[in-house]
């Protein structure tokens, strides 16, 4: 027995010490890891493998995660909060940031980089990327709301593309018919909700947290913003009310099967809907979400970027491998091949890309109005209490200023605490 | 003397392996949860606090009540004999079986609004005027569509708690009751009901339990809306902890759970206690 133990206990040690911290490999190589959403199309392991030839001592280890970006999140997070060095980089979505930079789980990379060369980045990106004037992350890929519009429809009625709320709903009124809706959006109590809220709220000339932190999401213009939107559903009609039910994907399948004439989405769904077979092919345009009376059109910024783990033992070459990612040809080639879209303001003019995508250059419109959601360690009980009264008045069981109100007093109590 | 105290040490023996995993799976973590557990004061001011509890209790009471009518129903058809008995008895318990996150991706397709089955059931049976129905775009409805959606998955769970109640009924009771004249109805009321009745306070307990605790299918279902109403106090306390960080509190919410539970079992017991005595 005691033998046995003997000759087990190098193993049960290794297996212990492997559980407690990651092992080098011994292939004399620094270990990059990261994890990420699956490789669909394959082109991130092009960028790891022309990475590796240009610098042998470094291998790049991703790991393909779920592709559910809150179950990604929550692995990042239990990974940090175990102050582990599972992770060298994270690839992580702008609305983290501030959370994960507030544990201190991110190391500042503005040793790492020169303060000029932020600026091939769009502005929202970068923005979206600091939190309390620091950088944590460099962007890699670019993402904003935007209103997609059937051309085909508009065009039989021979009405221009709308840029205000008002002319929204009236090309709506007139292009609607039985079984084709005006306006469809993502309705549903989520995250997804106040992203689509937050860009008509600024759209209409305000704000849910001005930058010396003073909260007011309970001032009329939010308040007009937020009956535009209940009025869409219950009073002008032009929304169905199942868009209370709508993530990204119900909104894109309705829109996609020609059943919404204006819709709110992501770039994502641009080429999808321009996929073979696709019913809508060729007749959709895009356009800057609207803006209301008295403000200016304006894009809830997404969008991701890698950021070094303050855990890592080679935080330097995490951070060469953060910049490989982000430099021009990699993110030509994550768009050519995945359609991920770039966050280097130069590609959405570069002709090569123009000429396979012609629409990036609206789109750049877009995402250079981008702005980033409120970058506060406790946004998400921010926007949690955000998305329960902006769904609760959507569902009619608060009118917009009492939704506003009360969730003004709940996101005030968050930034106090 | 000797001899039965060693057995004794012997059964401990056997036990001890069992009884050790269940306290490092089980009373570890739970202690894990009450050392990190504070800012109690937060409960009193908590705005959220009080609604996730009143949607728990009440998605709890109206299930668990509807189950038990339900399941009990259920429980007398399967204990009669009848032919291929044994295959609907298997049958019944296929919603049971299956993953709740699962089934509940089925029900947001059942419930969908556009191209759900359960609007155009209800359009093809001339009860709804248009097949679109935004079930989940109600609080209303939405709260009846996750009891709809619970009683389906855990009904055959109380069913088959309630038949090994009326397994343990002697047939002489029966026999007794029918020749002092007492017809089936009589007869469910007079013997069936209360010798299941501790059956019944267990199987209430039970799933009261399960029902107070239920995460998965609201978070899947509806995610806690339209306007958090369907919120349940365990999506809550996910939220706490894993989307804002508040691990103390968070811990603080589970802690005032679980008195909750305590208090409800108790509840529960004393009436049951009651009714007995009388």
């Amino acid at each position: 027995m005691r033998s046995v133990i003997r000759r087990l206990s190098p193993v049960l040690l290794s297996v212990v010490l492997a559980a407690c911290g990651r092992s080098e490999p011994g292939d004399g190589k620094v270990h990059v890891r990261y994890l990420a959403s699956p490789d669909v199309g394959g082109f991130s392991k092009v960028i790891i493998e022309r990475f590796e030839r240009a610098n042998p001592g470094i291998k790049v280890d991703m790991v393909e995660g779920p592709a559910a970006a809150d179950a990604r999140e929550n692995m990042y997070s239990t990974a940090f909060m175990g102050k582990e060095d599972s992770y060298d980089l994270a690839y992580v979505d702008v609305a983290w940031v501030p959370k994960f930079a507030a544990q201190g789980w991110l190391r500042p990379l503005d040793e790492l980089i020169a303060p000029e060369k932020l600026d091939a980045f769009l502005p929202g990106d970068v923005e979206g990327s600091r939190y309390q004037g620091r950088l944590y992350r460099l962007p890699v890929q670019s993402d904003g709301g935007t209103l997609y519009y059937r051309k085909d429809l508009l065009a039989a009625k021979g009405i221009p593309a709308p840029r205000t709320w008002a002319e929204l709903v009236s090309a709506a009124k007139e292009t609607r018919t039985n079984k084709i809706a005006g306006f469809i959006f993502q309705g549903k109590q989520y995250e997804g909700l106040v992203c689509v809220f937050l860009e008509l709220v600024w759209g209409f000339g305000g704000n849910l947290l001005d930058p010396s932190g003073v909260v007011r999401i309970d001032e009329p213009p939010a308040i007009a913003a937020l009956t535009a939107l209940v009025n869409a559903i219950h009073v002008d009609g032009i929304a169905p009310e199942s868009v209370l039910t709508y993530q990204e994907e119900e909104a894109r399948h309705a829109f996609q099967e020609g059943r919404a004439v204006f819709m709110r989405n992501w770039p994502y769904a641009w080429n999808l809907m321009q996929k073979e077979g696709s019913p809508v092919r060729g007749k959709v345009g895009i356009v800057p979400m609207v803006a209301g009376p008295g403000g200016a059109s304006a894009a809830t910024l997404g969008g991701w970027g890698f950021a070094v783990s303050s855990y890592s033992r080679h935080p330097n070459e995490a951070f060469r491998v953060a910049e490989f990612f982000a430099a021009v040809e990699s993110q030509k080639m994550a768009f050519l091949q995945g359609g991920i879209l770039p966050s280097r303001k130069v590609l959405y003019s570069d002709p090569e890309v123009l000429r396979v995508a012609p629409h990036m250059k609206d789109l750049g419109g877009v995402l250079s109005r981008a702005r980033p959601r409120p970058t506060h360690p406790r946004w998400p009980r921010m926007s949690d209490a955000l998305q329960m009264h902006v769904s609760a008045s959507l569902s009619r069981q608060e009118t917009p200023a009492e939704a506003l109100e009360a969730a003004a007093v709940e996101i005030r109590a968050a930034a106090a605490r | 003397m000797r001899d039965h105290s060693r057995a004794g040490a012997i059964n401990w023996l056997y036990a001890a392996p069992a009884m050790l995993v269940m306290a490092v799976v089980g009373l570890l973590p739970i202690g894990y949860t009450f050392g990190l557990a504070g800012e109690y004061h937060r409960l009193a001011v908590d705005t959220r606090f009080w609604p996730v509890v009143r949607t728990t209790l009440s998605l709890t009471a109206v299930t668990v009540a509807l189950e038990l009518l339900l399941g009990l129903a259920m429980a007398l058809v399967l204990w009669s004999p009848f032919p291929g008995r044994g295959f609907v008895r298997a049958a019944v318990l296929i919603p049971w079986a299956l993953p709740t996150a699962v089934m509940a991706m089925a029900w947001r397709w059942i419930f969908n609004a556009d191209s759900g089955v359960m609007g155009d059931l209800l359009f093809r049976l001339g009860l709804v005027a248009s097949p679109q129905v935004p079930w989940l775009a109600d609080a209303t409805s939405a709260f009846w569509a996750i009891v709809l959606a619970d009683m389906w998955k855990t009904t055959p769970f109380m069913a088959v708690l309630l038949m090994s109640g009326l397994a343990a009924i002697p047939d002489e009771l029966y026999e007794a009751a029918a020749i002092d004249g007492a017809g089936p109805v009589r007869r469910f009321f007079v013997v069936t009901l209360p010798l299941l009745q501790p059956t019944i306070v267990v199987a209430v307990i039970f799933r009261a339990i399960q029902t107070f605790g239920l995460f998965d299918l609201v978070f899947v279902l509806t995610g806690g809306g339209p306007g958090g109403r369907t919120q349940t106090i365990a999506v809550y306390a996910y939220d706490v902890v894993f989307r804002y960080q508040e691990l103390a509190y968070g811990c603080a919410l589970v802690v005032a759970m679980a008195l909750c539970l305590v208090l409800m079992t108790s509840l529960l017991l004393a009436a049951a206690r009651g009714r007995g005595a009388r």
